[in-house]
């Protein structure tokens, strides 16, 4: 298996109230591609930050992030909007969804900001919906939707463009323990037939040893990688 | 790149989503476009009233010749040399002369004074090709060469509120006083009426209605012999009406032995003035587009708030800032499409609202003047719509739009993916 997402010493802090706080000091891992990768922490142990890393939406202060093979650091606005677009599908744990459209449309997103034809993102979009097991609440609004299904509209989005890389973060932390469990089953079974990878940050242990591997995130460092046997996973 | 059709589309939708908001901005952008609309509308249709009357009272092509000047007050009479001076310009197609008698009254058989406030000598055929549309005779005829015991009337100088009180052939007598070294004179002429003008209507220096004509030979019999109190000038080319009052001028070695008075020069100023005022109203309507602007500036700055969070998930999942921009300016431009639209069919109603209020206040002025006879008609403003004008404020209203709604714009294109979505 190649790496689909490399991370050399990549660090990062931020400005509060003029102090510079370290979130990051210094990660480095590669994910390999179909793989199933959680990063388990507890709060403020950086995760977030990573991940915004990870899917190109913030640049790291030192350090490299290749993903699939292109350098974030080295790429512009636009082409990290273009990476976005095409290679990651992000879940967020608020769902994230435009309260003004409804299911259909927000799944349809990427693709009518890709600017494709309107049929093509409909038919696709139907199509994701149908595979998420929401094709009857297509016309619902998020406010109509339970909190599963708003996040199962998420994934349906962000799987729409038919990314390399799916990143999560805290997917099941607005949810029940049941709904949650539903969402990582779906994710799993993403995993397995799309071989799609799969990038899940979780301050849940339960959750975190669903995955192939998992990335002990602590103050800003990693303390372990630790691999998951085959039976704590399907539990 | 996404869709214009799609970006538009979701501006449509999020405009719609706030209905109230939408349309108190696009109220800024409707009253804006109704005053430039309106105004500019009222004065191109001043403007063509002004014009068509100016038009109907001056002949554009002729100029009007007085011996002396402001500066040096009335000059001697011309001279037939000085007229011959003129005949030779090129530009100049007919000159004639006009001698007034000064103090000239005309009386009827049984002693009725005619109400010919003026007696001019004229050469006929030269004052017929000279204002063909103007010297015409309602009745009778004008005389021939040779028939010198005649006198053609104005319609005012031979009616009475329209009702003739003189007939063609009957006779009148025309007298004139003159003073020489202190001493009156008076010129007594009996005269066949050959003929009465029709009405001049408008004012213009060349409304005859008080007049009364008669062949210059008998003028320059009755007073003092040939000389002219005022030459006509016809021209050929009107674009050169200036350079040929020049070279008139320039005919006498004396400048201030003549004035020249350009029709088509003085409706050059009155149209320049117009202009500035039509300019200077507009100028009004476009600040209240501007007003209009800052408050789409600062509804959209609101709004670009409230959907930070948005703008983050719209960045997320792949929108360039380009795109963010465009989605915020299309909403910004819509609001300049509507407003625009709706504006240019108010801006029209008000336009006709105000002209029928303004042509109830400007009522006919009743004045007996020499040269202006009582207005017949009273003035009467229709707006005149002209697509400039349309097009230029519709593309006015969008331009502002664009101007006032790209600070905000831009203000959601650049905010940072991760502090957006943070943002609650």
């Amino acid at each position: 298996m190649s790496a689909i997402l490399e991370v050399h010493d990549v660090r990062k802090s931020y400005r509060l109230g003029g102090i510079s706080v370290s979130a990051l000091s210094g990660i480095s891992f590669n994910v390999m591609k179909g793989e199933f990768l959680t990063i388990f922490g507890p709060s403020g142990s950086g995760k977030s930050t990573l991940l915004h890393l990870l899917g190109g939406l913030d640049r790291p202060d030192a350090g490299k992030i290749l993903i699939d093979g292109s350098d974030i650091l080295e790429l512009g606005d636009d082409d990290l909007a273009q990476l976005r677009l095409t290679k990651i599908g992000f879940v967020f744990q608020f769902f994230n969804l435009l309260p003004r459209l409804t299911a259909l449309e927000n799944v349809e997103l990427p693709l009518v900001i890709a600017g494709l034809s309107e049929r093509e993102t409909q038919e696709r979009a139907r199509k994701m919906l149908k595979f998420v097991g929401l094709e009857t609440r297509e016309k619902h609004r998020p406010h109509e939707l339970s909190g599963g299904e708003q996040q199962r509209v998420a994934i349906a989005r962000a799987l729409i463009t038919n990314p390399a890389i799916i990143l999560a973060d805290e997917p099941t932390g607005n949810l029940d323990t049941k709904t949650g469990r539903e969402i990582v089953q779906l994710m799993k079974s993403l995993n397995e037939e799309k071989k799609q990878t799969f990038i899940v940050v979780t301050h849940d242990p339960q959750i975190a040893q669903e995955a192939h591997r998992t990335v002990h995130l602590k103050d800003g460092l990693i303390e372990t990688i630790s691999e998951n046997s085959p039976q704590a996973r399907n539990q | 790149m996404m869709r214009v059709s799609k970006i538009l589309e979701m501006a449509a939708a999020n405009l719609k989503q706030r209905k109230l908001r939408t349309s108190l901005t696009t109220l800024g952008v409707i009253i804006g476009i109704t005053t430039i609309i309106g105004i500019a509308s009222l004065g191109e249709g001043f403007r063509f009233e002004i014009k068509q009357r100016m038009q109907s009272g001056f002949e554009l092509n002729v100029l009007i010749v007085f011996p002396g000047s402001l500066t040096a007050g009335f000059g001697e009479p011309f001279t037939r040399s000085e007229l011959d001076n003129i005949r030779n310009i090129s530009n100049v197609n007919l000159a004639t002369g006009m001698k007034t008698l000064a103090s000239a009254e005309v009386y009827k058989e049984n002693g009725t004074r005619l109400r010919a406030l003026t007696v001019a000598g004229v050469n006929f055929s030269e004052m017929q090709q000279m204002l063909p549309k103007r010297f015409i005779v309602a009745a009778g005829n004008f005389p021939s060469e040779n028939d010198t015991n005649t006198i053609v009337l104005g319609f005012r100088a031979g009616t009475n509120n329209s009702i003739p009180v003189v007939d063609v052939g009957e006779n009148v007598t025309v007298s004139a006083s003159f003073q020489v070294n202190g001493t009156k004179f008076t010129h007594n002429e009996t005269l066949t009426v050959a003929g009465i003008l029709v009405e001049g209507g408008t004012a213009g220096i060349t409304n005859f209605d008080y007049w009364a004509f008669i062949p210059s030979e008998k003028a320059a019999e009755m007073a003092g012999g040939e000389s002219y109190q005022i030459i006509l000038i016809q021209i050929n080319d009107t674009q050169k009406a200036s350079q040929t009052a020049r070279e008139v001028e320039n005919t006498f070695t004396n400048p201030y032995r003549v004035s020249v008075f350009v029709p088509s020069s003085f409706e050059q100023q009155v149209d320049n003035i117009l202009n500035l005022l039509q300019i200077f109203l507009t100028a009004i309507g476009a600040i209240s587009l501007l007003v209009a602007g800052i408050g789409i500036m600062n509804i959209m700055t609101v709004s670009v708030m409230e959907r930070t969070r948005e703008v983050g998930i719209l960045k997320a999942i792949g929108a360039k800032s380009r795109t963010v921009l465009s989605m915020f300016l299309a909403e910004a431009i819509t609001i300049g499409i509507i407003g625009g639209l709706i504006g240019i069919v108010t801006g029209y109603g008000v336009s006709y609202g105000l002209a029928s209020m303004l042509s109830s206040f400007i009522q006919p002025q009743q004045q007996n003047t020499l040269f202006s006879a009582p207005e017949r008609e009273p003035l009467v403003i229709t707006p005149k719509f002209t697509l400039e004008w349309t097009i230029g404020a519709f593309i006015f209203a969008i331009i502002i739009c664009i101007i006032f709604g790209l600070y905000p714009a831009r203000k959601a294109s650049k905010l940072n993916p991760v502090e957006a979505l943070r943002y609650e």
